[in-house]
Parts: structure tokens; sequence; C-alpha cells
């Protein structure tokens, strides 16, 4: 049960925070589900991205904040590019997970910071994705050595994954890349 | 006797089943048939006239067209029969569409059954005589019954045509439900303030006579000429003297329920209803009025300063003449406590219902435009709208929808912003039905300006807790059961036809569904009729509307109306029952099967009693002619001998 006049005044600041930051207002949010039905993450999240908007408008922040949506969302964006009344749905979805995090929410999928920050480095570093260190790297981190250690002859053999690849010409410009969005003000 | 017969083609419709050309050449063999050819398109301008031609080749003097339902163009060859100089009704129009071709797919069977019908028609056209329409003469003078806004536009239009018009109310003033409210959706306009103007035009116009305290009670005749009772009700005020002073209301010690401000506040034993009440006289309610009830008052009559306060007034009964009728009856809200135990039933008094929403709303109602709980006069921070109440809900048997509800709850929401800022409201909906021109944008503005919550359930439990009411319900969006602590529920109860309107269609002889809405001729090409001639419907007494649907179809009525009235007389069907005086024992059991109230009483000369057929009045159904114990009322152009000659045919 919501006990809706409690969540609403109690969740009114932090709606209003992400509103402010992602630049969207959720009330403009009629739930025709277009987000849900396009989102290609929906079904591993615990609230599809049209319920995650409900939760908000709704004032049931804390719900939100703790969710897989905002820890699973892969920002594909098609959410945003499909909504029929142009809400950037992945921006809420991101600015609340940003506040989770700010407020040092803890995430109930282990190891997805852990992966997202390894990712990020990864990328900056190479230039692209170097997915043999980054799987090193987690393993190493997360401190699960032996994690799907059993599969790397096949995907080595398949070639999904490749020790050595080729690097990209201007790795200096993918750099730039992340040192702008740390510059740019995050709301 | 010259008969010729047309089988049409109706392109492939026909002739892909039926061999034209083969029920044609069958058709030669008929008594009687000196022509028979098949045409491509009959109703069509060359296939007409290749049958005038031919009528005027063959010096045909009876024509059966084999065609589509006469239904569909009936009309059509009547009118070519004139043309081609032959009367009307000695043309026989045989279903070989319909009833053969279309339902059919084997080409001989079908061909069989349309030489059988065809020489039906024949069979049937022997025995036909010409007919010809009469002329009823045609009473100028309308009658509206009902002074919503509805009748307000018909009055004012059937007026402005020059017909002279007889607004006839039940209250003591006219405006209806729409006087009431506040504002109007989607353009928050001001009721009143786009009303009232109306109401004092309905007052001046010349053209339009204005009866409220008054009930139709009888209704005799046919279109163009009813015989109306109407009893206009004692109010123990003249109408004439009373200057609308109100110092009556003032001095009245007795308190009386306020009926036009929904029970939201009280008012006196006599009273006006509202300041701008049309027309500005006082009534008084006997049932609430000391003087009737312990016998000992009369401080009215003792104030009233132009001696209007008649206690003796008797009602008074008045028989008018008018050619046509609109009714206009409106609606009422439904009463939702029998049927809603869950939400109280009447007992919450911080529940209350639309309408006494909307009276708080308005400025000029009895709080003055100030939003209050009823059960302490606070201010209310958390108001919940529950929609559908009464509405959509079979359990209750009232499936239908109000067709208003979600869009006069947006309204409440946005006016209950500008009221009171800090407020929230919650709507609890099913769906949104916002279709018309600026209404789904209207409810957005609810959602996105004024900041209504709107959860999709309908609500299970309102109980009292702490001062406050908690309200249970759903939100099936998310999927999760979800609660509120209201200071007030507002319940958007749903449209019951006006009390009494299934009593006063009887008296009208109109027809009405299981929830007293009257009902129109036909749901998409007659909206405004009633099977009825002469009868029309305009507003929410036919089924619930908003104001700009009621005013359409007000002026829809009113065009209606002038269209009858333009003709000094009326052509009526010529295929109705005859009596054969010579043989009618005068039994009059014709009487009282005719739905048309179509059949009197008529002395002969020698001293019979026998029944008479009102041509004006008989639509020609035929119970009469098979309730006749001697059978000697016959239906012209279906006379027994026609029937029985088509039988007869088919039978051969």
């Amino acid at each position: 049960m919501i006990p809706l006049s409690e969540t609403l005044s109690q969740g009114r600041e932090l709606v209003a925070e992400i509103e402010h930051r992602s630049g969207q207002k959720v009330a403009d949010c009629y739930q025709c589900g277009t987000c849900s039905s396009t989102c290609a993450a929906a079904d591993a999240f615990d609230y599809p991205p049209h319920m995650f908007m409900r939760l908000l408008q709704l004032g049931a922040v804390d719900r939100a904040m703790a969710s897989t949506t905002g820890q699973l969302c892969y920002d594909c964006m098609t959410c945003s590019s499909r909504c029929p009344i142009r809400i950037d749905v992945a921006d809420v979805i991101e600015t609340t997970k940003n506040i989770a995090d700010e407020q040092g929410i803890r995430e109930s999928e282990r190891g997805l910071r852990l992966f997202r920050n390894l990712f990020l480095k990864n990328v900056r570093r190479h230039g692209r994705l170097h997915e043999a260190s980054l799987l090193a790297w987690f393993n190493l981190k997360s401190g699960k050595l032996t994690n799907d250690l059993s599969l790397v002859p096949l995907i080595l053999r398949r070639k999904n994954v490749r020790i050595v690849q080729p690097r990209i010409k201007d790795r200096a410009q993918v750099r730039r890349i992340f040192q702008r969005a740390k510059e740019r003000p995050r709301w | 006797m010259r008969i010729g017969v047309f089988v049409c083609q109706c392109g492939t419709n026909i002739a892909a089943t039926v061999s034209t050309e083969r029920v044609a050449s069958a058709a030669m063999a008929l008594r009687d048939v000196v022509h028979a050819e098949s045409i491509q398109y009959t109703c069509s301008d060359p296939g007409q006239r290749t049958v005038i031609a031919a009528a005027h080749k063959y010096a045909l003097d009876r024509v059966v067209i084999a065609a589509c339902s006469p239904r569909m163009h009936e009309t059509t060859f009547q009118r070519t029969m004139a043309q081609a100089g032959i009367n009307p009704f000695m043309m026989e129009m045989v279903n070989i569409r319909e009833h053969c071709s279309w339902i059919h797919s084997d080409m001989e069977v079908a061909t069989e059954k349309a030489i059988d019908l065809v020489s039906m028609g024949v069979a049937k056209v022997r025995g036909q005589t010409p007919l010809f329409s009469s002329h009823v003469p045609v009473v100028s003078e309308v009658l509206i019954i009902g002074g919503g806004v509805a009748g307000i536009q018909a009055a004012l239009d059937i007026a402005d045509a020059g017909m002279p018009v007889t607004l006839v109310e039940r209250g003591p003033t006219i405006g209806g439900n729409m006087a009431r409210l506040d504002k109007t959706f989607p353009t928050l306009d001001c009721s009143s303030c786009i009303l009232t103007p109306r109401m004092v035009e309905v007052k001046h116009h010349e053209n339009i006579r204005l009866m409220v305290n008054s009930e139709v009670e009888q209704v005799r005749g046919y279109i163009g000429n009813f015989e109306v009772d109407i009893r206009k009700k004692a109010t123990c005020v003249d109408e004439e003297k009373c200057t609308g002073c109100q110092i009556c209301e003032q001095k009245c010690p007795s308190e009386a329920p306020d009926e036009f401000n929904a029970g939201v506040g009280e008012t006196k034993a006599i009273s006006i209803a509202f300041p701008q009440a049309v027309p500005l006289v006082a009534s008084l309610r006997k049932e609430y009025c000391r003087l009737y009830i312990k016998g000992k008052c009369g401080i009215c009559k003792k104030v009233c300063p132009a001696d209007a306060v008649d206690y003796e007034q008797e009602d008074e009964l008045h028989t008018e003449k008018f050619g046509a009728i609109v009714v206009a009856t409106g609606y009422e809200l439904f009463d939702w406590r029998q049927a809603y135990p869950h939400y109280g039933g009447g007992l919450y008094p911080d529940v209350i219902t639309s309408i006494q929403y909307e009276r708080m709303l308005s400025a000029s109602g009895p709080t003055g435009g100030h939003i209050q709980r009823p059960s302490d006069g606070a201010e209310p921070k958390e108001i919940v709208f529950l929609s559908c109440v009464g509405s959509r809900d079979e359990s209750i048997g009232r499936p239908l929808c109000c067709k208003v509800g979600c869009m006069y709850i947006a309204k409440q929401a946005i006016l209950t912003r500008e009221h009171i800022p800090d407020s929230r409201t919650y709507v609890f909906y099913m769906d949104v039905r916002a279709g018309g021109k600026g209404y789904d944008e209207f409810y957005r503005r609810a959602q996105k300006e004024a900041g209504a919550v709107y959860l999709r359930g309908r609500v299970g439990k309102i109980y009292p807790r702490g001062g406050k009411l908690v309200v249970m319900g759903a939100d099936t969006l998310v999927g999760e059961n979800v609660e509120v602590e209201a200071d007030l529920v507002v319940l958007a109860t749903g449209i019951d036809a006006a009390a009494g309107a299934g009593s006063l269609a009887q008296r009208l002889n109109i027809p009405y569904d299981q929830y007293g809405f009257l009902s129109e001729s036909h749901p998409k090409l007659r909206p405004v009729e009633t099977t009825t001639g002469g009868i029309f419907l305009a507003g929410a007494c036919q089924g619930p509307k908003d104001i700009p649907e009621t005013v359409a179809q007000a002026s829809a009525a009113a065009a209606k109306v002038i269209v009858l009235l333009s003709h000094d007389e009326l052509e009526t069907s010529p295929m109705i029952a005859e009596v054969n005086h010579m043989r009618c024992i005068g039994c009059f059991k014709c009487r009282e099967v005719c739905p048309y109230h179509a059949i009197e009483e008529q002395g002969l000369r020698d001293g019979r009693r026998v029944a008479v057929v009102i041509e004006s009045l008989c639509q020609g159904c035929g119970l009469c002619t098979v309730a006749c114990p001697p059978s000697v009322i016959s239906l012209r152009g279906y006379t027994d001998n026609q029937l029985i000659e088509e039988v007869t045919a088919v039978l051969r």
C-alpha cells in the first residue's frame, strides 16, 4: 500500500530536485507505456520505465531510488526518443540514480557500480572497450577470481573476445570527451 | 388492368445471384402483366426514365419494381410514378436484394424465389386502389417542456423564427442545472454569466410565454394539433405583483432545504432560488411553511410591500393547443447513498457530491465561493474526487457513462487549485473520457498545471479516522493499493433522467429507456425526433450530454419544429386504417389496442356508436385490423384481400 498523503508530502522535495536536474516534469507523463514497451532491458528491471515514472508521480521516491531500474538501465535512450510527449525518460531515471548514489543508497545488484566504473575507466584508457582486460579487472576487483573462468577457452576460441585488439587512431580525442563530460555541469 | 414489372440488377448486387432476365420473362407470363424488363440500376436517372418511358409506351396503370428494400427507395419510385402520371400508391416494391440476392448463394434457388416474390407483388398490386394523401391544418404555437439550457435555446430559436412559444418549467425559475454550475469546461467561463442573458431574453421575448411552477398533465391530439393540459401550481405569490425584493425571505421564520444549492446551506419556506432567477419572483413551499404546519404565522403577507402574497391562491389549469412539442426535461444526479454504503452511504458529512462542491465553488453560492468541510467549516487541503459513482457500475444496474464526469472533475480540480493554492487533489478514475474540442488538453491541464494526482482505480472503501477520511483505493498503473487521508471527498455522481421523465413520456406517448431517458426515433439519422410525429427531444432528457451538445441538439430540434410549422397544412400518409362503418359493431377493441390514440367514437344518425380513425394520427401499424372481431377495419394499401392474393400467388 502506498500512503499517498504521506509519500506526496515527503517526496515532494526530491521529486522537485529530480525535475530540476533533469529538466523534465514527471506530471507530464500520461502513462501510455511506450517507454516500457520499447525498452530492451525492461524485463530485467523491477519497475519498467513507465512504472518508474509512476512511482515518482506518486511521490514514492525512496522506491524509485532503490529500484534496479536506475542500476540496470544502459542509457540506450530509446525510451526518450519514442516518448510521445518527449519526456527524456532515460534522463529522469539516470538523475534519480545519481541522487541515490549521492545519498549513499546501496545498490541491490552487487558489483554494478564497480562494473560501471571499470567500464568507463577501460574505455578512457583504450579509447574503446577492451573486453578481455575489463573481465580480468572485474574479477580481480570484485574478489571473485574464478568467476566465469570456465567460459574463457570457449570465448577465446570463438573469438568473441580478443586479448590483442587493434587500437583506435586517436585515443587522446576520447580522453578529451571524458574531460568535457567531467567539466560539464551535472544539471 | 395493365401492369409493368421492372427487375433491377442493382449492378451485381442482385444480378450476381438472381437471373433478372429470367425473372422478367417469368413475370411476363403473369396475369395482367403487359411489360417486364430488367434494368441495371432502376433508381438511377436513366433507370427511372426507362420506367417512365415504358409506362407511357405500354399505358401502364400499375407497376411492380423488384429491387431493394422499400425503406431504401420507395419514395424514389413513388416520385417516378407521379412523373409517369400514375398514382404513387399503384406501385409495389418487391425486395429481391436484402430478402433474396444478398442472403442466398445458389443462383437457381434465388431466381426461383425472386420469381415467387415478384408474382406476390403482382398479385398484390392487382388489388391496389389509388390512394390520396389528405391534409390537416397546423397550429403554429409550440410547447417546450423544461426551462434548462436546452429549453431556453430551443425557445429562443423558434421564437426568433416568428413562432409563438410557450415554455413550461416545473420549478420556480428557468436556468436548470446549468444555472447551478460555477464554471464550464473546457474554457472556464462563468456558467451563469453566459446563461443569465439568455434567461432574461426568454423573459422579454415577445413570442415567448413563460410558465414557471407548471407541469404538463395531459396531452391529446397529434402532430400539428396537440391539445395540452398544463397545471400552474399555486405558490401563494402573485407573479404579477411580486417585485423580487426578498423581504419575505428575510423575515420568514421557517427554514427549508435549499434544493438549488443541493442542500449546502438552508433557505426559507418562501424564497427566490437564486439572485438571477427568471422570473424574479418568490414562491412559497407549503410543506415547510409554519402557517401550513402550525396554522399560525402569516409574516410574509404582512411584510410584503407589494401585497403579492396570497394564501388563497389555487392551482390553475390551462388547456392550450400546440402544433409541435419539444421535450427538454434534462437530467438530475443519481442518488448514490443507497448504492454505495462502502462510501459511507451519506453518513459522513465530508463525503459530498459534485454538485454540492460546485455550489461551494460558486462565488454567489451559499459559502460565497469558499470551499468548506461540511463537518467543521475548515478549509480542506487534501481533496479526493471519485469518478463513476453510479456510472459504469453493472452491480447496481447502471452500466451507462455519465459523459461529463471526467471533464467536470478536471474542472473542479483546476478550480480547487485556484481557490486553495496549497491544496492537493486526487482523482480516482477508471478511464478518462475527454473526447471533445479542447477537452483532452483541459484534462491534462488539471494534471500538469493544477497538480491533480490521477489514480487509475475505483475506490473500495472510505472510512473516518481521526477527523480525516481514509480513502482506500488502488492504482493499477503501479499495481498497488493506495491510501489517501482526505479532508473532503467529492463524488462525481452519475446522471439520471429527471424525476418523472418516464411518466411524462407516457403522457406524450413517446418511448423511453430503462433509465428514463427518452428515445430518439433513430440513433443516427433522426436524433431529435421521437417516434411520435410532432414531438422532438432536446438535451439530456435523451441521454447524458454536455452543454455544447445540448445547445446543438436544442437548435436542431428547433429547426425541425420550424420546418414542420412552416407549412400551414400537413400531408398525411394515406396508408392508414379505415373502418367500414356499416359493419362496425361499436365494441372499440380497436381503441384499446391503438398505440397512437387514433381511434375515436362517433355517433351515426341512426344512433349507432362506431369507431372512426383519426387520419392524421394513424400511423398505419395495423394492430386494429387484427383486433377487430368482425374484421371490418382494413389498412389501405394492405387490405385483407390483397394479402390473401399474395399468399395465394406464392402457394400457386
